[in-house]
């Protein structure tokens, strides 16, 4: 465990003092023994840029086992909220926890290996590794051998419908391949929780449905929690079983497909004041 | 098969250069042997190198530091007893009065060039690209000015004289064999495959639960070793050493012949070292004159240096992934089609279906 404590004492040099290394020390010991998650929770989270407010306080749970959709209008914070809960950003106020553990001091790697994996908006990939060892890298990542990284890299390959294809490399392949393999990777990581920054961006109507059928099958065959961002509502609507509105930072609905699809204020934040009363383009 | 298939990239390697070694050593005159023996100890250093930057992409100034410090400590190990209590008598006294054996004297040489791979690396690696190669220049400075001032333990800038000289051709091949045996087993190990992962993208590495950190202080530190390795063939081979011959000039002859051949794969290391030295040999053989049946030619000097600048130019331009082009040498793989060609056969197929 001393090993594992390294970093973050050569991290503290530039921090505040023993203390707080003694205790990120023992937080990370613990969190990294992984058994599976119940939940994860953002309590009242705030993000600042500057002075430009991302997140205003913003309460989020997502539980195992669960799809959870993130939507709102561009710039309403739903990215922040995916970069918050993988470690990539630090909340300015708010608390992120698993199981009721904080973790929003751990970094962006602790927070993987704790079990919250995710994928980018940009795929992401390392573009001169093979898809395999795309795969490979994230289960290598998750504490695993190279070996039994490799078979299980191989698995998720066939499950995903890319077995075949393992040895590319990945700057060859198209793009919606590409936002398959990053989602891949991210299971890969063998986590509790997945978060899909709008993996169907791009992608044409028949790679939606195939898309569609992948994450709908996640919970069940990966026994994690999803949360999936996405703008394409039929995506959303399709598998999410809860859904949570953002806008301007602030949490705007939350509820069943069906209520969020009612929701004046929801309607009223996508398609503007006159459109409130119309549908909800799907 | 396998196992073939698992060894080809390193075998196809060494066995060329084993074979081109083996037959300049039989055929060749004099000459050319001592330009294959320095060509294989450049081998060594510059898949040192390679182990670091190909596989982490942070272009680093500072690995010639490391063959100093291991040419240096074999130098006070080995070379000239009677004189050493006198030129240099600021060395500890176990080394200051007694002379070690080669073997044991080459190993903790080396150990001493991948301790201080690892003690710099803590520092180092916590910075990223630009920042961790300009830190890393520095690291060559501050040795450089240390040990040409330390005049009591080094001599300063004099050359140190005197140290046995048992490099030859076979041991260098069997020490540029080894470097890339080292170099292609790291590379195919988790820790390479990690440490290329964050080379192509650090961000997703860490979101794959990656440590930037560990995995690069783990290839510098491998890196230094083999360096250092290069630093006591180079003592051994020439016999005497000075710290200006462990600066600029080595640097940016090791990172030309990387960038040459392509920095991102083990034979690019190995072609770039191969294709620089013939033609450094050349050019320099052709500045010191030739005789073309009675008029004798020479270029005028300074030749090569001007042929070598043209040669990083032109793969810089046409070719910037370097003479590899970032590959290794594989066996082809039967199955694994890349998407333009199984498009092309598909058309193939209904063009052929159509007719």
């Amino acid at each position: 465990m001393l090993i594992a404590c390294l970093p973050e004492i050569g991290r503290q040099f530039t921090g505040p003092a023993v203390p707080a290394l003694f205790e990120t020390c023992v937080l990370a010991a613990d969190v990294m023994h992984r058994p599976k998650r119940q939940t994860l929770k953002a309590a009242d989270v705030h993000v600042t840029f500057g002075g430009i407010h991302a997140l205003g306080g913003v309460d989020l749970t997502l539980t195992r086992g669960r799809i959870t959709g993130l939507i709102g209008p561009n710039g309403a914070g739903k990215t922040t909220m995916v970069n918050v809960l993988s470690g990539f950003q630090r909340p300015t106020q708010g608390s992120i926890s698993l199981d009721g553990q904080d973790i929003s001091a751990l970094t962006a790697r602790k927070i993987a290996q704790a079990g919250i994996a995710r994928s980018f908006q940009a795929a992401r990939l390392f573009r001169d590794l093979t898809v395999l060892q795309n795969l490979t890298v994230a289960g290598i990542g998750s504490g695993l051998s190279m070996r039994a990284a490799a078979a299980q890299a191989r698995d998720i390959l066939d499950w995903i419908g890319f077995a075949g294809n393992a040895e590319w490399r990945c700057d060859l392949l198209s793009y919606g391949d590409e936002r398959r393999i990053s989602i891949a990777r991210a299971l890969a990581l063998q986590p509790s929780f997945v978060l899909l920054d709008e993996p169907a961006s791009g992608m044409n109507e028949a790679e939606c449905d195939a898309l569609m059928t992948v994450i709908a099958g996640i919970p069940s065959q990966f026994d994690c929690g999803v949360m999936l961002i996405e703008h394409n509502m039929k995506v959303i609507m399709g598998v999410c079983e809860r859904i949570h509105v953002l806008d301007g930072g602030r949490s705007l609905a939350e509820g069943s497909p069906g209520e969020v699809q009612k929701d004046p204020v929801v309607r009223r934040a996508y398609l503007g004041e006159k459109a409130s009363d119309k549908t909800l383009a799907i | 098969m396998r196992l073939v298939r698992f060894w080809f990239p390193a075998v196809a390697l060494v066995v060329p250069i084993a074979v081109l070694v083996l037959l300049s050593q039989s055929f060749a005159p004099l000459t050319v042997q001592r330009v294959v023996t320095e060509a294989l100890i450049r081998i060594v250093a510059v898949v040192g190198l390679y182990i670091f930057v190909g596989n982490s992409g942070i272009v680093s100034f500072g690995h010639v530091t490391f063959m100093a410090i291991a040419a240096y400590a074999a130098a006070w190990q080995t070379c000239c007893q009677m004189l050493k209590p006198i030129t240099m008598s600021g060395l500890p006294a176990f080394l200051r009065d007694n002379t070690f054996p080669l073997l044991p004297s080459a190993l903790t040489s080396i150990a001493a060039a991948g301790a201080l791979a690892f003690l710099s690396g803590l520092v180092l690696m916590r910075l990223s690209g630009l920042a961790a190669s300009i830190s890393s220049l520095a690291l060559l400075f501050i040795v450089n000015v240390v040990y040409s001032n330390w005049e009591s333990v080094t001599m300063g800038t004099a050359s140190v004289v005197g140290i046995p000289t048992y490099v030859t051709a076979p041991v260098a091949l069997v020490c540029a064999i080894l470097a890339i045996v080292v170099a292609y087993l790291y590379q195919v190990s988790s820790r390479g495959l990690t440490l290329r992962a964050t080379r192509d993208d650090e961000v997703a590495a860490a979101a794959s639960g990656i440590s930037l950190y560990w995995s690069r202080l783990f290839a510098f530190t491998l890196s230094g070793f083999v360096m250092g390795l290069a630093g006591v063939l180079h003592a051994h081979y020439l016999g005497t050493i000075s710290i200006n011959a462990y600066f600029l000039n080595l640097t940016f002859l090791t990172l030309a012949m990387l960038v040459v051949g392509g920095q991102r794969s083990l034979a690019g290391a190995v072609v770039g070292v191969v294709v620089l030295s013939a033609i450094i040999d050349i050019f320099r053989r052709l500045e010191a004159g030739v005789s073309v049946g009675t008029a004798q030619l020479a270029l005028p000097a300074g030749t090569q240096e001007l042929i070598l600048a043209a040669v990083m130019l032109v793969i810089l331009i046409f070719r910037k992934d370097g003479l590899m082009g970032g590959r290794e040498l594989e066996l082809p793989r039967g199955k694994a089609e890349p998407p333009a060609r199984v498009q092309s056969a598909k058309n193939l197929a209904g063009a052929a279906g159509k007719t």
